[in-house]
């Protein structure tokens, strides 16, 4: 009898496996065998080679600290590191002054152009950030224009204003780089923000003061938590940025590259990509247990309108600063356009007016936009598969390791571009079991592994929103499970997909840190390029590339925006 | 040719060997007849969705079997089953018209062109819905009992062998909702399919079931008509469930022995003495025991205190209360008493069918029973499952 029950047990349990429908869990194989081979892998060779003591060998015979170890006896690491604090915790200041009034003034107060400001709002943070310090460079470098000027005022008074190179050059460029990600999310807040609860104070007595402090500034403190982190980790992962403006002043990316190009010691580069994996990490753990414990309620009554402050102060003060941040985060895009129609710009005004830095680039560097083109599109489109089926995997089917997968695209979210450069570096490059130095591979590799959680989470996002029975009730009429997705899921959360994707093409296109070290005379790009004729003084060459490459992103984003429907603004939300 | 469907022991354990598994269903064991219209009624939480999901496929269970007719369909994935269901969101696909809509189930199917063409019109006829096939709009684009209309075509075009019908009539105005459920049930009696209809609104089910079934903790409490339901309840859950019912704390009178015919005290002012196929105990009435009296508000009578005392020296008794509220519901007029815990576990209901002459709001008045008509159970907590029926409701 016992026996009996046992075997139709089994016999149940082998029937139930046939009858299941496996081809979801042959998808789910191929995005993890994406990433063990290049993250996982990668990122065990960095360690290995971290602690392995400076040089280029692996020896795991003698492992040691003696990487890490630098960052206690050399000076010019202390320095990096404490320049990487500096820089990082000054641009989240820095941004949360700037982006919260003005996200309290788009959301709270009537004025005009609203649209017009969070669509301006978001192009710092489109706009490649090496361009924005190349045109600081041009305004208030040692030769800059403002600069230039200001002295010319000041100089009399015994003030001299210093040149944009080293730390407050580095702080200012980012602050005003990144403001937008707390400008945008805080005027989230803002807006979403419940305004019976501050009707409700106000009906207990509260006065404006109060209230501001009391319940409208504590509602968004996540949002402005969410916003900061984003700031601090694109901060300490920047390379563009301290790289034209550090002068001596390193920090950590900097060093990283200076280890690996100018010592070829790959080892001690991945202690200092490990210390600074770490550092993102702990912040954004900090963030979640400080921040997120206070995550409210906000969107209950996301319908009824916000109380609009009308005075007429309120609103000249709004406008004026606005306006005020627009422009000088403007700035820089406006002065490379100017600087590409000439030679040079070394007074106040910029002196030979010339169409040669245009005429010039099909001759000089048409292998670089097809190189440029080619991987972009190319990582887009395998982003866009790879981030798709992941996120299907891990919000539909939910199988035992959907966690880790999970886990695992996300991660490249804290890792700094230049630290999966050298991670992809520890396991291909030289001679290993799969060579790719040097290779477009490697760059195609380093483009999805640090793309995908862009595309996932827009996917992820598309797939909660979408009605789970939709598609069950395909399941119930007969389609199997690839049916279902072909016709029912994929349609409804293409949009999603093609927000990814397209947002994913924009950035790539401009991605410096992560090709810095990956390129070779081969396969090199334009934003590798417009860095180098910056570093090598041809403004006007460097200017040209920079405003084609300018015009292109803003294109694609805009003509995204178009087609979906959506505005600027919430594309890049996520960063 | 429509199928029978039979439950045999069927169990569902969500996250068996997490740490804290869920018991969703317990060994339910019942057939349904072809072409009956049958419905799970229960609480929120009571199992009902999740055995109709179990039905369709769409959650795999842990325990017992699953028959479609003849055919055992336990281990068989829901595309495979050949059933229709309606979901209580529609699940009406926005990137489809109305007829790719309806046509979805024909086309997995690879039904010529031809032939779905004909079976779309033909059921958007039967639903009402000719003229919306003409337009063929979006489904996005269609009022509320429309889109219910569209569901139920697109799930029957294809003639499935069960019809599964989740909530279907959640999500519309109430008065919609009386319009669709007997618009459902004439459907449903058209094309003669066996038929689940899952809902939580006791009114819903009565009104369009053959026979249903009440569902409580993943146990089946009764089964059976609308009529023995509401006359008959097996337990003090099923008859506060299914319609209102005023629960009293009786108590078998000690001079009787142990028998069936033992007349049962109310406190000290009533005493009655239930049919015997009213007492839903087992075993005889042992002297003293606890029960539980159960009286639907028409069962109920108050009188006035002050003229009653007049008029029949007290002889008529009845448990004093205080009218709380007052309700004229036009046919009835609903008389909510308080009184004292000792005898009752909520404040009653009663019905009458006139106004009682003098009483109004805040007056004392006694309450009869009528002894015929109560129920007799097994004490039990029935509180809560007052306040879960609120809540759904």
């Amino acid at each position: 009898m016992a026996a009996d029950s046992t075997r139709t047990q089994t016999e149940s349990r082998i029937e139930r496996l046939l009858q299941k429908d496996w081809t979801p869990y042959l998808i789910f194989a191929l995005p993890l065998l994406f990433l063990v081979l290049f993250l996982f892998w990668p990122l065990a060779t960095t360690v290995l080679r971290a602690l392995s003591g400076p040089g280029f060998d692996i020896d795991l015979g003698n492992l040691s600290l003696e990487n890490f170890n630098r960052f206690v006896t050399s000076p010019m690491y202390q320095r990096s590191l404490r320049n990487s604090f500096v820089v990082s915790i000054s641009s989240v200041v820095f941004a949360s002054l700037i982006g919260l009034p003005m996200g309290y003034f788009v959301a709270r107060v009537k004025m005009p152009f609203k649209n017009l400001f969070l669509s301006i709002g978001i192009l710092p943070i489109i706009m490649p950030s090496f361009i924005g310090a190349f045109s600081w460079v041009i305004l208030l470098g040692r030769q800059g224009i403002i600069r230039h000027f200001l002295n010319q005022i000041f100089m009399p008074f015994g003030i001299v204003i210093p040149s944009i190179y080293g730390l407050w050059g580095i702080i200012f460029a980012m602050s005003l780089t990144y403001f937008p990600f707390v400008f945008l999310l805080s005027y989230g807040a803002f807006s979403a923000a419940n305004p019976m609860l501050e009707e409700a104070a106000m009906m207990m007595g509260a006065r404006r003061p109060r209230i501001m402090r009391t319940i409208t500034l504590p509602l968004v403190i996540p949002s402005l938590g969410a916003g900061a982190i984003l700031v601090f980790i694109r901060s300490m992962g920047n390379y563009g940025i301290p790289a034209i403006l550090g002068g001596d002043q390193y920090v950590l990316p900097t060093l990283t590259y200076f280890r690996v190009t100018g010592f070829w010691d790959l080892n001690s580069a991945a202690a200092i990509a490990m210390v600074s994996v770490a550092i993102t990490g702990a912040a954004l753990l900090l963030q979640k247990y400080v921040i997120s414990r206070r995550e409210y309620e906000t969107v209950s009554s996301s319908r009824s309108e916000q109380h609009l402050h009308t005075h007429w102060l309120a609103r000249l003060i709004a406008v004026a600063y606005c306006t005020l941040v627009l422009i000088v985060a403007m700035l820089p895009n406006i002065t490379i356009i100017i600087m590409s129609f000439f030679e040079q710009w070394r007074g106040l005004f910029p002196t030979g007016f010339t169409l040669e830095n245009y005429l010039r680039i099909p001759r000089m560097v048409s292998s670089e936009i097809f190189n440029s083109l080619f991987l972009s599109i190319t990582a887009s489109f395998i982003t866009a598969v790879l981030g798709c089926m992941v996120a299907y995997i891990t919000e539909r089917r939910r199988p035992k390791g959907a966690v880790i997968l999970d886990l695992a695209v996300m991660a490249p979210f804290i890792l700094p571009g230049i630290v999966v450069s050298v991670a992809l570096l520890s396991a291909f490059s030289g001679d290993t079991v799969l060579p790719l130095g040097g290779t477009f591979m490697i760059i195609l590799i380093a483009f999805v592994v640090r793309r995908t959680p862009y595309v996932f989470r827009s996917v992820v996002a598309s797939l909660t929103q979408l009605d789970e029975t939709l598609e069950e009730s395909s399941m119930i009429m007969g389609a199997n499970w690839l049916y279902t997705f072909r016709r029912v899921t994929l349609p409804l959360i293409m949009s999603g997909i093609i927000a990814g994707t397209i947002l994913t093409f924009a950035t790539l296109l401009q991605e410096l840190s992560t090709t810095i070290l990956l390129y070779s005379a081969r396969t090199r790009t334009v934003p590798v390029r417009i860095f180098s004729a910056v570093q090598d003084g041809y403004f006007g060459q460097g200017a040209a590339l920079s405003v084609m490459l300018l015009v292109t992103v803003f294109i694609v984003v805009y003509a995204m925006n178009r087609m979906l429907g959506r505005s600027i603004s919430s594309s890049f939300k996520l960063g | 040719m429509s199928l029978s469907m039979t439950y045999e022991g069927v169990e569902k354990v969500f996250d068996p060997e997490g740490r804290n598994p869920v018991r969703a269903l317990n060994s339910v064991s019942f057939t349904i007849e072809p072409g009956e219209l049958f419905c799970l009624l229960g609480p929120s939480g009571c199992g009902k969705t999740t055995l109709l999901r179990c039905t369709a496929g769409l959650e795999s269970i842990t325990g017992g079997k699953i028959y479609y007719g003849e055919r055992d369909v336990t281990t068989i994935p829901p595309f495979r089953r050949n059933i229709g269901m309606v979901f209580q969101s529609f699940a009406l696909y926005p990137h489809m018209s109305v007829y790719e809509n309806v046509a979805y189930g024909m086309r997995v199917r690879k039904v010529p062109e031809e032939t779905i063409k004909t079976k779309v019109t033909e059921i958007m006829d039967l639903v009402g819905l000719p003229d919306v096939l003409k337009r063929n709009p979006s489904p996005t684009a269609l009022s509320g009992g429309q889109k219910q209309r569209v569901a139920v075509a697109r799930a029957l075009v294809y003639d499935p062998e069960i019809l599964l019908l989740d909530e279907p009539l959640a999500n519309l105005d109430a008065k919609l909702r009386r319009r669709m459920r007997a618009e459902i049930r004439r459907i449903q009696k058209v094309t003669g399919i066996t038929t689940i209809f899952v809902t939580h609104d006791q009114e819903e089910a009565m009104a369009i079931g053959d026979r249903l079934a009440v569902l409580r903790d993943g146990n089946v409490e009764q089964l059976g008509s609308s009529g023995e339901l509401y006359h008959e309840p097996q337990n003090a859950f099923v008859a506060n469930f299914i319609g209102k019912m005023n629960f009293f704390h009786g108590n078998v009178a000690s001079a009787a022995g142990a028998n069936r015919e033992s007349p049962v005290r109310i406190g000290n002012e009533l005493e009655i003495r239930p049919h015997s196929e009213r007492i839903k105990l087992e075993g005889p009435l042992s002297p003293g025991q606890d029960v539980l009296v159960g009286a639907r508000p028409e069962n109920l009578s108050i009188t006035n205190v002050s003229s009653a005392a007049g008029e029949a020296g007290g002889s008529g008794g009845g448990i004093v209360g205080r009218v709380n509220v007052i309700q004229n519901l036009g046919q009835i007029t609903r008389y909510e008493v308080v009184v004292d815990d000792a005898y009752a576990i909520d404040a009653l209901e009663v019905d009458m069918y006139a106004p009682v002459d003098g009483v109004t709001e805040g007056d004392e008045v006694a309450v009869q029973v009528n002894g015929e008509k109560a129920l007799l159970f097994a004490p039990e907590t029935v509180a809560d499952t007052v306040a879960e029926e609120e809540e759904v409701s």
